[in-house]
């Protein structure tokens, strides 16, 4: 019987996983990944490329050249390469790894780098990232999610305010193309939405004789949505945009509305008495607090528009208690496990505004302490290595010669 | 060859995962923010139940259309210049000799300050390449804002604007400015 018959698949598995080799595969994949990641950044854009080379839905990656031709070359995602490292660094570097005193160092490392690969998956599943704006002596409570859109429709009440929205979450929304037809039915509503001629990225024309549809788009209201080229420099300006027919109960259409995601303010419409309003934007997201500006101030880098540094006074007030900041770069205020920190500043306009980037993240110092375990880890290690070294050395020079 | 034939049924598998669900029912919902109480140039309004808010533009930050049988434009913008000037440029597009004074203008009250009333009837020729629209009326209010005026105009058929000219000037009274830096909390549902 030869010496390959008599293992088992359990431990030619574990031998696989726990392999030296598997983990320079991975790392070599994960190498060639941020490569080819990186350089497709530049007609991609920074979120599109991180969606397609390191989202959790991303199994199969096949880069692509400006042209849009396909480099003949098929990657696994990086977040499953990443999954795979981390069991080969659980098993290889934990369990199959030598114990003891000496390997102590090591082994720490090992696991506080493992910790740091969790941490990374658990923020890719849970992390929550918004920006809040808010214009100097205004305050606001809610931030809005960079690339995420979804469709609110509330009802306005007899004196004009807004009710409470019901959504159409952007993830109904993400798939769609122009020729789909998505059919919504309300809990709280009795009438009926048909979205269609959703475009991804979109221009919101108003049709005149100096701007017509150039591709039979349909012209609503006075406007029409056209497909419009990605903005990879500044992401946050690709919009989408699509048509809803409001039916009624029976599926009888009663209005037709154009939506844009760049449009401030929701259209409206009237059904059985009562004003509704509709909008297509960046999902909001409610915070457990408010935040007051009342100072704002900055400066640009020479001759541009780029902030080179931005500061901000402000109050944060929740649940009747009132703390004062002073938000500068890098270093961000904290509430609960939200952090809140400046990734922006303007002071073009009649009001200066900043805009706060607010994080949750249950793994946000993770990694910081993965870092500390692991440099202590090492620290044990090579002073133990040392120990060793120079108690060696004074041991072999106090033995004795042969006579 | 059969690992190519794997990994291809696979892609393929994976690429039809990412079909999207085309019949939904929306239970979603989210509790009111300060985002509910934005509105544009922070003026809250309250029109009629039957105007439709459409898309603003550069010009029309407030922009409705109503009507029974012809469209009834309803806008409204902010803009630099005096009361006597922009009123003849309104009354020049229907072909209307200019005034003199503003004192030939009617007054209302419009935000707690005098606002002056602009009335035209007959062909209406908006420019910029659209074509002429006869037998038509304008109502519009300008009011002073500042160094600034606000401008709000209903424009459509005649016989629309006529029977819908109480509306409109009950519309005028609904408007009120928002201080948004002390904004009430919205109702956390």
């Amino acid at each position: 019987m030869s010496e390959s018959k008599k293992i088992s698949w359990g431990v030619k598995i574990y031998r696989f996983f726990a392999s030296f080799q598997l983990a320079v595969v991975c790392l070599s994949l994960l190498f060639l990944l941020t490569f080819f990641g990186t350089i497709e950044q530049k007609w991609n854009g920074l979120y599109g490329t991180i969606e397609k080379y390191f989202d959790l839905d991303s199994f199969i990656v096949i880069p692509t050249l400006a042209s849009g031709k396909v480099i003949p070359i098929i990657l696994p995602g990086a977040y499953w390469v990443i999954v795979v490292l981390s069991i080969n660094m659980f098993l290889g570097g934990l369990v199959k790894a030598r114990k003891g005193w000496k390997k102590a160092g090591t082994l720490v490392s090992h696991f506080a780098i493992l910790f740091m690969l969790i941490a990374g998956a658990v923020s890719s599943v849970s992390k929550e990232e918004g920006k809040m704006i808010v214009y100097q002596g205004k305050k606001s409570d809610y931030a809005q999610m960079y690339h995420d859109f979804d469709i609110e429709v509330f009802r306005y009440d007899e004196k004009g305010d807004r009710e409470t929205p019901a959504i159409i979450d952007t993830k109904y929304l993400t798939d769609l193309e122009p020729l789909h037809e998505l059919e919504a039915t309300f809990e709280k509503f009795d009438f009926i939405f048909q979205v269609d001629g959703f475009q991804k990225i979109s221009e919101l024309a108003l049709a005149s004789p100096d701007s017509k549809p150039q591709n039979d788009e349909e012209i609503v209201d006075g406007f029409f949505i056209s497909k419009a080229e990605k903005n990879v420099k500044e992401e946050g300006m690709n919009m989408p945009g699509c048509y809803v027919t409001v039916k009624d109960n029976d599926g009888k259409a009663i209005q037709r509305l154009i939506l844009w995601g760049g449009n401030p303010f929701p259209v409206s419409f009237s059904y059985e008495g009562a004003r509704y309003g509709v909008s297509l934007l960046r999902k909001v997201w409610p915070m457990p607090f408010e935040v007051e500006l009342h100072k704002t101030i900055g400066e640009y880098h020479p001759n541009t528009q780029i902030p080179r540094w931005f500061q901000s006074d402000i109050t944060k007030v929740s649940d009747g208690e009132r703390e004062d900041y002073e938000i500068v770069m890098n270093e961000p205020a904290r509430h609960g496990g939200y952090t809140i920190f400046q990734a922006d500043w303007s002071d073009n306009g009649d009001t200066p505004y900043s805009g706060f980037a607010i994080v949750k993240n249950p793994s946000d110092k993770w990694p910081e302490y993965a870092l500390y375990v692991a440099t202590l880890g090492l620290l044990f290690h090579f002073l133990s290595m040392l120990w060793r070294f120079a108690g060696g050395s004074s041991r072999k020079k106090s033995i004795p010669s042969a006579p | 060859m059969r690992h190519f034939v794997l990994l291809a049924a696979a892609a393929t598998l994976l690429v039809s995962c990412g079909d999207p669900e085309l019949s939904i029912n929306v239970t979603e919902t989210r509790p009111l923010t300060l985002y509910d109480q934005d509105y544009p140039g922070d003026l809250k309004d309250q029109p009629p139940v039957t105007w439709r808010r459409i898309p603003g533009t550069k010009f029309r930050i407030i922009n409705y259309l109503a009507g029974k049988d012809g469209p009834v434009e309803i806008f409204l913008g902010e803009s630099s210049g005096d009361v006597l000037g922009n009123a003849n440029r309104w009354l020049g597009q229907f072909g209307l000799t200019p005034l003199q004074s503003q004192e030939f203008l009617g007054k209302m009250q419009m935000m707690d300050r005098e606002a002056f009333i602009v009335e035209a009837k007959g062909t209406y020729v908006p420019g910029m390449g659209r074509p002429n629209q006869e037998n038509s009326a304008l109502i519009g209010v300008i009011r002073p804002s500042g160094s600034n005026i606000i401008t709000l105009k209903m424009i459509g058929p005649a016989d629309e604007v006529e029977a819908m000219r109480e509306e409109f000037f009950q519309y005028v009274q609904s408007f009120t400015p928002i201080d948004v830096a002390n904004l009430p909390d919205p109702e956390k549902s």
